[in-house]
């Protein structure tokens, strides 16, 4: 210790601030400071997005171009595939339509209002995945609230909110979990990030094949239901497993999205574990 | 005029952390751009701007990333000490060598203090992921952008200031 007296009373300084740091922080005291710097900030982040993002994206296509042309052809195939599947259900669409006025059934909270906004950032590494975006409490964004992908898929809820900047934890981050099930074998489970940014579909205990579509269970009050999610890529582990590693691969690409929507009309029933998926 | 240059350099920096950094990662990994501007600052501006330049730099990555403000001022709080104390070692390396030492060893001790903040609220821990998939790619990036960095500020002739405070000043 004796080479670093003369940095003693700095490092105990320093320890002492990242204690009141941490206190100040824990007990909401840095939130309107935090608020105000996001807002003075905004104009700039988003000018440094915009200038990177096309060069960002250039780079990443480039890099997995075979990838891009393998799922370019699958990617037609499966639009075919879809196309027909369209047809088909917009005619069961009109009749669930019918039956729903005549029973007089509202639609549940999956497909009420949805605020667009556009992610900022994203603090993305093995452990942690988190975007903002930029919509806060002016906008009607609640700590808890859903976030969709453009096309409706859950990415994730608002963990934070400020007056124009909400943060949002990805279902990625190694510290969601979200009651799931297969909406083929209606298997459930816990959806849960793990270290790397990897989907893992954890105590589901029926017969569960690869390409079968996750989507939220709506247990437990954090998510509605019928949220897609991702679909089964890999199972493993023998017959015999009470309950086998089935890992789920998100249906949105979380690294290239740039709007989201929040799900304004859903608010979770506890807001405090909604805050802790 | 310096002191509003630099911090407004650690402004941008934080600033660039979080939406520039993520944009291009390596082997999933992002350098620590904030390290290594503390660090070049400590090199060629001298410790005591490092000294204030710290706790900045820990709050507006804090607030920009909605980070723990606390705990990324322990994350890059061994710098100066370790710098300090490799200075006072004498051992057989060059000023390049030393700087790049100080920068690898704070930006693993850095993101292992971040992981395991983040396994402290509940993530799911793999000493596997963070060895192979955080540390080490992240140790080399950084290693990368110093370089990068510090030769170009080396031959246009900026001389790296030694890490002993004056005494009767601190």
């Amino acid at each position: 210790m004796l080479i670093f007296s003369r940095y003693t009373w700095w490092v105990g300084a320093m320890i002492g601030l990242a204690l009141l740091l941490t206190i100040a922080s824990q007990a909401g005291i840095l939130k309107p400071f935090q608020g105000f710097y996001l807002t003075f900030t905004e104009p700039a982040e988003n000018l440094l997005t915009a200038v990177f993002r096309p060069a960002a994206s250039f780079l990443a296509d480039a890099g997995n171009l075979n990838d891009l042309q393998d799922e370019n052809r699958r990617l037609r195939l499966e639009n075919e595939d879809l196309q027909n599947k369209v047809t088909s259900l917009r005619q069961d669409a009109g009749r669930v339509k019918e039956l729903e006025q005549a029973l007089n059934i509202t639609r549940g909270a999956a497909g009420g209002a949805r605020l667009a906004a556009n992610i900022v950032h994203r603090d993305s590494s093995a452990f942690t995945d988190v975007i903002s975006i930029d919509r806060g409490t002016n906008d009607g964004v609640k700590t808890g609230m859903v976030v969709l992908s453009s096309q409706g898929t859950l990415m994730g809820s608002v963990t934070r909110t400020f007056s124009d900047r909400a943060f949002v934890r990805l279902i990625t981050d190694s510290k969601s979990k979200v009651r799931a099930q297969t909406v083929d074998s209606k298997a459930d489970g816990i959806v849960e990030g793990s270290p790397n940014r990897v989907l893992i579909f954890n105590m589901a205990q029926a017969d569960i094949k690869v390409g079968d579509t996750v989507e939220t269970l709506g247990l437990g009050g954090n998510y509605p239901a019928g949220l897609p999610i991702g679909k089964v890529s890999e199972v493993s582990g023998s017959p015999q497993d009470l309950f086998r590693k089935v890992r789920v691969e998100p249906l949105v690409r979380f690294s290239t999205a740039q709007t989201v929507l929040v799900l304004t009309s859903f608010l979770p029933e506890q807001i405090g574990l909604g805050a802790q998926p | 005029m310096k002191l509003f240059a630099q911090i407004f350099l650690i402004l941008v920096v934080a600033l660039s952390q979080v939406t520039v950094a993520p944009l291009f990662p390596i082997a999933g990994a992002v350098p620590d751009l904030m390290l290594v501007t503390i660090l070049c600052l400590a090199v060629y501006s001298g410790p005591r701007t490092a000294m204030w330049a710290i706790p900045v730099a820990a709050v507006l990555v804090g607030f920009t990333s909605d980070r723990a403000p606390g705990l990324l001022l322990l994350a890059y709080l061994p710098l100066l000490p370790l710098a300090f104390a490799l200075e006072e070692a004498r051992l057989p390396l060059n000023r390049y060598s030393q700087v790049a030492l100080v920068g690898v060893a704070t930006g693993l001790w850095a993101r292992s203090l971040l992981a395991f903040g983040a396994v402290a609220q509940d993530a799911t821990f793999s000493p596997t992921v963070l060895v192979r998939d955080l540390l080490l790619p992240g140790a080399l990036l950084d290693l990368a952008l110093l370089t990068l960095v510090y030769v170009p500020f080396r031959l246009v002739g900026w001389s790296p200031r030694g890490m002993t405070l004056q005494r009767g000043h601190l």
